[in-house]
């Protein structure tokens, strides 16, 4: 069988010495290779890297998994469950468009670590659009993972065989938004067989994102509402909520409504009986100090 | 014998006079032959007009007939050459002198009687511009021809009459001016069908329809299938202002030139709504052929240009949109000849989010894969979409509330109060105003504003431009937005019936340019 490190040597031969530079690579009788992994069924062989691979990194990790296509309330899942998680965890996700690439991108905002774990090559880009968020992984201290060597494309079996790496490498595995046959159902359920932890986060029950939580809740996973609990079961401190929490707005009938549900202008209109044109500058004031945004035709509260 | 009986030509909606040259020489062989680049059409005029004259008891010359249309180097087709070349031969053979400061125009038929031919309010601009007194049409377009004030137009019913006339016996009845509008009272029962208040809720969109209306502001509506876009879109017609006279005069030459004026009508009151289907080709949108003829955009000008489905059009076809949005007119370069073509119209767009169309939608789930909706959104976005001033987000209004705000309303007289009718009176009121500011300028609306008329026309207090730069860096906003804010401003305030733009009106402003479609 072609070996890892053979591999290596052969780029080396080939002159694309660059690239091996990059790369490193972790075989399962090594020392350094994630104990966590080794644990599952099944571990990859070898596992090809870039960037940052060391001990700490693997110590505290939590996947953070969800839809490709995330909305405006998975985003703010995110980015609340990290500014109360302790920011000592690494968080893993599959580097997909969507949630996955969230919580990447949140994980470098907040100062934490980050693994990715690509479904194909160690040298491919996959979406390729992600470029950017690929580079500042590696420049800021982040890991990139791939079993798969070179620049081998993802093919549909790829993707749940990565998954059994992000599920493998986490203590915790931390659901976001799944619809009924979201990829991310199984990363939860492999975490489930391998006695790891299992947390989503609850979302309205009219949303087609929420049915693959409501199912795995059902089996096995436990519900939480804060990055607290994700440091309670990790054993780490908690750190206090950033953010101002006191409101001096609180008498801004419109910020009220849209704290309990996202609404669109014509129904806040209909609600509060005002004028449409009266609506549109009150909800763009808003909308530049930050308190609300828009998408889709509906407001949210922030 | 040489007779010289006057005409013209149109190169895109340009005119240019023709010399219809008619020479009966006793010598040679007999024969008619036209000379002076005709096109197929203009060589079978030879046919129509031997057969015409045979059917109408004339005598016509056995000799040999030669027909220059002069000047010899212009490009010339169509049918109308009919009428100048019959004229020239009657005055040849008969010795009858042809009426002096008159154009001739029109098709004949074999039975000597004349039919409807396109063009002929081009001909009285021309004869207005030129000098000219009368000209003679086919009495069919005789509405179309004397909507040009000072110009004698004369209807031909048939040859026998032309010629009886030319003899000075039975005079052709004689129009001068107005015919008088006979539609003016009911000008908007017509549109009773589009009747705005019919689409229940909405209210965002039916605001920006009236801010559209009112200052002729570009419009896309982006949302899931049955939230009531298209109708809406359609309802614009019955709060939009009729024509004024400048522009009527506008878009009738455009629609004289492409034959679309019905037999008997003369200025068009109606703003132009255009709405081709997504499948239409690049030429067809901006115009095109060798000749160029116009595109839709052309037939949409001063009025509405209504694109359904906008992203379904090629790309070629919407960025092509792009330069006309900005300047108003196009140049259609063909090889031969480039033609300038006017096209101030207000686009109105509607798209669905996704290929599917439930992408943010709560009661349907949206099938598309992230690539898909990626493709299809990358067609709505960057440089068209710029040139857009007002982006609403729609959802479907929600099924309970159909119900009941239908059993509702009928009771209800309060509901009534935001119909098309009380909407077109805001409208007109707002359109008002925009004629008085622009009075010494070459501009009718706010949209239509330079940059120039922006800084002498809109001026901001420091607290609305504070909010206007704060606004242009939060959702990255380019230049060419910043200004457009400032217009749809401008438009608020008018509505408001204030003489200032006021830091609401930039508020509101804003909220129509802030969407994310993604």
């Amino acid at each position: 069988m072609f070996e890892a490190a053979d591999w290596v040597r052969f780029l080396k031969m080939d002159g694309r010495e660059k690239e091996c530079e990059e790369v490193g690579c972790v075989r399962i009788e090594d020392e350094n290779y994630p104990c966590l992994l080794k644990e599952i069924p099944d571990p990859p062989k070898h596992l090809y890297y870039k960037g940052n691979f060391c001990e700490e990194i693997f110590e505290n990790c939590v996947a953070v998994v969800g839809s490709r296509k995330m909305s405006l309330y998975g985003k703010k899942v995110v980015e609340h469950l990290f500014s109360t998680a302790n920011k000592s965890m690494t968080i893993v996700s599959g580097f997909m468009s969507g949630v996955d690439a969230e919580a990447h991108s949140q994980a470098l905002h907040f100062g934490m670590k980050t693994i990715a774990v690509m479904p194909c090559g160690i040298n491919y880009v996959h979406p390729e659009d992600q470029v950017g968020l690929y580079e500042k992984i590696i420049k800021q201290g982040g890991l990139i993972l791939s079993e798969f060597e070179s620049d081998f494309k993802p093919k549909l079996w790829t993707y749940p065989k990565r998954n059994r790496i992000v599920a493998g490498l986490s203590k915790v595995t931390v659901v976001v938004e799944a619809s009924a046959n979201s990829g991310s159902l199984i990363t939860a359920r492999l975490a489930n067989s391998y006695g790891r932890k299992v947390f989503v986060v609850p979302g309205s029950i009219f949303s087609d994102l929420s049915n693959g939580k409501i199912q795995i809740n059902n089996e096995f996973a436990k519900t939480i509402g804060s990055g607290f609990q994700i440091n309670e079961f990790l054993g780490l401190r908690c750190t206090t909520k950033s953010g101002n929490t006191d409101f001096d707005d609180q008498e801004n009938p419109i910020l009220i409504l849209l704290k309990n549900e996202p609404m669109t202008i014509n129904e806040l209109s209909e609600v509060l009986s005002t004028d449409i044109s009266e609506l549109s500058m009150e909800l763009t004031l808003l909308s530049l100090d930050g308190l609300v945004t828009e998408q889709g035709g509906k407001f949210y509260a922030c | 014998m040489l007779v010289k009986v006057k005409s013209i030509t149109t190169r895109g909606i340009e005119t240019l006079g023709v010399d219809v040259e008619v020479n009966v020489s006793s010598r040679g062989i007999p024969g008619l032959e036209i000379v002076g680049l005709p096109d197929k059409s203009i060589d079978e005029s030879k046919d129509r007009v031997k057969t015409a004259f045979q059917n109408c008891g004339l005598e016509f010359p056995n000799k040999k007939i030669t027909i220059n249309l002069a000047p010899a180097d212009v490009h010339k087709e169509g049918s109308c050459y009919d009428l100048p070349i019959a004229v020239g031969l009657i005055c040849a053979v008969s010795g009858l002198k042809v009426p002096e400061s008159s154009l001739f125009f029109g098709e004949l038929s074999f039975d000597g009687s004349l039919r409807h031919t396109r063009g002929s309010f081009l001909l009285s601009i021309y004869a207005k511009e030129n000098g000219y007194e009368k000209v003679f049409v086919p009495v069919q377009c005789v509405r179309e021809a004397a909507s040009i004030k000072n110009v004698k137009v004369f209807g031909v019913e048939n040859l026998s009459l032309l010629m009886k006339h030319l003899n000075g016996e039975n005079l052709l009845r004689e129009y001068c001016g107005d015919l008088g509008e006979s539609e003016d009272l009911d000008y908007y029962k017509k549109f009773d069908e589009f009747e705005i208040g019919n689409v229940i809720g909405q209210e965002q969109i039916k605001r920006a329809l009236e801010i559209c209306a009112a200052g002729g502001h570009n419009l896309i509506m982006v949302g899931p299938p049955g939230a009531g876009k298209t109708m809406l879109a359609k309802s614009l017609v019955s709060i939009l202002p009729p024509l004024t006279e400048q522009e009527s005069i506008e878009v009738t030459k455009i629609y004289s030139l492409v034959g679309k004026i019905p037999p008997g009508c003369g200025l068009l009151q109606q703003r132009p709504f255009r709405s081709p289907h997504h499948t239409i080709s690049y030429a067809g949108m901006i115009g095109g052929g060798s000749n160029p003829s116009p595109g839709e955009i052309t037939l949409a000008h001063r009025g509405i240009l209504f694109m359904d489905e906008f992203s379904e059009y090629t790309r070629l076809v919407l960025e092509a949109l792009r330069q006309p949005l900005e300047c108003g007119k196009v140049t259609v370069s063909r090889s031969k000849g480039s033609v300038d073509f006017p096209s101030r119209f207000v686009l109105v767009a509607a798209s669905n989010p996704c290929p599917c169309g439930y992408f943010g939608d709560t009661a349907h789930t949206c099938t598309c894969s992230d690539r898909k909706i990626k493709n299809y959104q990358s067609k709505l976005s960057g440089p068209v979409l710029d040139r857009i001033d007002l982006h609403i987000n729609v959802l479907p209004v929600e099924k309970s509330r159909l119900l009941s705000d239908y059993s509702q309303e009928t009771q209800n007289i309060e509901k009534v109060k935001d119909g098309s009718r009380e909407m077109r009176i805001r409208v007109l009121e707002a359109r008002e105003i925009q004629k008085e500011r622009f009075r010494n300028e070459k501009v009718y609306t706010n949209a239509e504003m330079s940059n120039t008329h922006v800084s002498r026309y809109c001026k901001l207090d420091s607290p609305s431009k504070n909010l206007l730069v704060q606004a242009v860096e939060k959702f990255g906003l380019s230049t060419r937005a910043y200004f457009k804010l400032i217009k749809v401003a401008r438009t608020l305030s008018d509505l408001d019936k204030k003489p200032n733009i006021e830091i609401q009106h930039v508020a509101e402003a804003i909220q129509y340019r802030s969407r994310l479609f993604l």
